[in-house]
């Protein structure tokens, strides 16, 4: 059991635990700014993914590459998200996803 | 190091945590906040400090930045949020879930003797020098996907004529 | 000599071009004449992937390499690659954003500039997609197909829109996270995402690396199904294609659900051949969705939800013949690609009509339109024949490939799974017919009119070019007979 637990073995366990939580959270809430919260949550783990795989094949300048662009892109999926969120809240009134029950079958 | 990063790694998971089980959106967004912080102490740690900078910098603060401009658009009183998203309810699983599937894993992980090579191989090559030379495109990619949320914002926030 | 080099720089530069020139121009002059500008990317486009195909067809090339930028400091790592495959798919997006631009001159009447900006920017997507030699950078440029088309669902900022939209954002998150978890760890194992590097990656791991492998293919399947709109992934694609305008309705369920689905479904298959769980899983998938999009389909209403479903029954035949694993089943996927992206527009197109000349899509409401609008009404039935695959029109052929091709590799179970969906296909699409076209025409409804300028021109065009290429299409299958490929 030593040899395998080592910090990276760990890491790997928690990234996963950590996509879980998002993905639990995305599907489970009512309200929808905290559906990106959890994006947000499972983001970090692909992160971490990302990292560790550069530290663990010695290419850490290419795994840092990829980080930056993935968080560029994320920043823009959250601004765009943020302004779709506003205008249905200014349709409703609050943010409840229960209230997105115009398009049926 | 390992130690740091044990204890990094503790944080990081009851940070994500308590985000996605807190009641109030507010307190979600700054334990989010914290948990960026968190990890751009393991980035830094594993031997890469630009990407830790740019997670501090644009997660935990440009992220948190405008969810926060967006949560106090919707002001209502504290105990209609608690009844109306029901969030305690929708949300009390979690913790069991994720017990039951991080035994799951543990388990699934010494049988199949899943195993990360213990040692680094250290890196020889500088992130500037593959960053601008040779991922160019997916500059290209970086600057449409920008001027996109440009658009974006102009589309969705421009004031209706009706 | 060298005007391949020139072909090639059009597909990423003249969008670009396009769009300064949109922001530019004084507004009046280009609110009137968008449709000249996007016309002309999209023919640019049409004529540039011709000619490349015949350049490199003369040429005996393969693949063809080149870079946008030319003083890049290290020599030889050039950035994007022609091959006829990615050709193909080029003509498709080019036919697709012409026929949008056309429909668009009429049904889109304000913020016209900033559709040519999203449009231009889902087309650098999109053809950036099809020309990278690099896993993440395809990661990348689907995400700027998937973003441009979030804000182009929203446009207009209707309730169904907006609500289409967050579903469709939600649901394409997901597919972010599987695909970007299976990078990391292809990752960890080679150490570069090149194509060339990904090759053998299967062979070199060892056991406990093989599991994280096999992990990663598939969460990348997951992923690109998402984002083709495959069962059980489906849910958001009625909803986003019935809810946006129907310029870009087009646009997503023409192309962007087979560019930013299928090609990476594609990819995995031919970086990971021969592993025998990814057949079977396509398979499945592929299955299900042509039996749950054919049966959904038979239960609505709303002329352009009918045709949502539709998509998602046809992606389920690009999938077969995408899991034979066979150099038939491949030609015969991209063959539905292209005779679907006919067959699909040209079903848009005629909503499009509809709804500029009658006022409603509820097809409960229309009855009989066959005689007061005889050229939206012929092509739509020309469009229905090419889907149901009834000779001789182009929709046969590419499911006579697919059918064919789920034949000799084995699993004639499939084959016959798929010619009996033809009859589901039929029954729904002709529901549609029935119901709008023919049968008696109700009082209000008396005094329409056919609907002209460019929906008219397109939908001639369409007509046009399925009936030609399903005419012609004996010739192609002789020329890749010629070629050892059949």
């Amino acid at each position: 059991m030593d040899q395998n637990m080592n910090f990276q073995t760990v890491m790997l366990i928690v990234g996963f635990l950590m996509i879980i939580a998002g993905c639990y959270c995305m599907i489970r809430t009512y309200h929808i700014l905290k559906i990106f919260i959890g994006v947000e949550i499972a983001m970090k783990a692909v992160t971490m993914f990302l990292v560790l795989a550069g530290y663990v094949n010695g290419r850490a300048g290419l795994s840092q590459a990829y980080v930056i662009t993935a968080i560029v892109l994320e920043v823009v999926v959250a601004v765009v998200f943020a302004g779709v969120t506003i205008h249905l809240y200014k349709k409703y009134g609050n943010m409840d996803i229960r209230n997105l029950t115009q398009l049926k079958g | 190091m390992e130690v740091i990063i044990y204890i990094c790694l503790a944080l990081l998971l009851s940070f994500c945590i308590l985000a996605a089980m807190s009641q109030s959106l507010l307190k979600s967004a700054i334990f989010l906040a914290f948990a960026s912080a968190t990890l751009g102490v393991i980035l830094f740690v594993l031997g890469a400090p630009w990407a830790a900078v740019i997670e501090v910098s644009a997660c935990s603060g440009l992220v948190t930045v405008i969810f926060i401009s967006a949560i106090s658009l919707s002001r209502i009183k504290k105990e209609e949020v608690q009844k109306l998203y029901a969030d305690k309810k929708q949300m009390k699983y979690l913790p069991y879930i994720l017990i039951i599937a991080g035994i799951v894993i543990i388990v699934a992980a010494l049988a199949g003797s899943v195993a990360l090579p213990g040692t680094a191989v250290e890196s020889t090559e500088d992130f500037r020098e593959v960053f601008w030379n040779s991922r160019q495109a997916d500059i290209l990619g970086q600057i449409v996907s920008i001027l996109i949320g440009g658009i974006a914002v102009y589309v969705l926030m421009r004031e209706s004529k009706d | 000599m060298n005007y391949l080099n020139y072909a090639a720089a059009v597909f990423l530069l003249i969008p670009i071009a396009a769009i300064a020139i949109n922001n530019i121009c004084p507004k009046p002059y280009m609110e009137k004449n968008f449709h000249t500008l996007t016309g002309t990317v999209a023919v640019f486009q049409i004529a540039a992937a011709a000619y490349a195909l015949c350049a490199m067809n003369a040429n005996g090339l393969t693949a063809y390499d080149f870079s946008i930028l030319s003083n890049l400091k290290i020599t030889g790592s050039a950035l994007f690659r022609l091959t006829p495959v990615s050709l193909i798919f080029l003509l498709c997006i080019g036919m697709v954003a012409f026929v949008s631009v056309a429909v668009a001159s009429k049904t889109i009447e304000s913020m016209r500039i900033s559709y040519v900006n999203l449009l231009m920017t889902m087309l650098i997507g999109m053809n950036g997609m099809v020309l990278v030699k690099d896993l993440f950078t395809l990661y990348v440029f689907l995400d700027v197909v998937g973003i441009s088309s979030f804000v182009l669902i929203s446009l207009f900022r209707s309730t169904k829109a907006l609500e289409g939209s967050v579903k469709y954002l939600v649901i394409s998150e997901f597919a972010t996270i599987f695909i970007l978890t299976a990078l990391a760890f292809i990752f960890m194992q080679t150490g570069s995402l090149a194509y060339q590097d990904i090759g053998g990656v299967l062979e070199g791991a060892d056991g406990s690396q093989k599991n994280l492998i096999y992990l990663s293919i598939a969460l990348l399947i997951a992923g690109f199904s998402i984002k083709a709109g495959a069962v059980p992934f489906h849910s958001w694609l009625p909803d986003a294609h019935q809810s946006a305008n129907t310029a870009v309705s087009i646009l997503l369920s023409g192309i962007v659900i087979k560019i930013a689905g299928v090609y990476g479904l594609f990819m995995v298959v031919s970086l990971f051949p021969g592993v025998r769980a990814v057949q079977i899983a396509l398979a499945a998938i592929g299955v299900a969705s042509i039996l749950t999009g054919a049966l959904l389909a038979l239960r609505q209403t709303h002329f352009k939800r009918i045709v949502a479903y539709s998509s998602v029954s046809q992606i389920g035949y690009i999938l077969l013949g995408l899991s034979c694993g066979t150099t038939v089943g491949l030609i015969g996927a991209v063959a539905h690609v292209f005779s679907h992206a006919a067959f699909k527009t040209t079903l848009f197109s005629n909503a499009a009509a509809l709804h500029e000349q009658v006022g409603t899509l509820d097809i409960d409401k229309m009855g009989g339109l066959q005689s007061r609008m005889p050229v939206t009404s012929l092509s739509s039935v020309v469009a229905f024949l090419s889907t149901a695959g009834i000779p001789p029109f182009a929709g046969f052929w590419s499911k006579l490939l697919i059918i064919i091709a789920l034949w000799t590799s084995g699993s004639a179970v499939l084959g016959g799974v798929a010619l009996i969906a033809s009859i589901f296909t039929c029954a729904y699409l002709l529901r549609l017919q029935k119901k709008v076209f023919f049968g008696e025409t109700p009082e209000h409804l008396k005094n329409v009119t056919e609907v002209k300028g460019g929906i008219k021109f397109v939908e001639i065009a369409l007509t046009v070019i399925t009936s030609a290429t399903g005419i012609l299409f004996p010739l192609v299958l002789i020329y890749l007979q010629s070629r050892g490929l059949i």
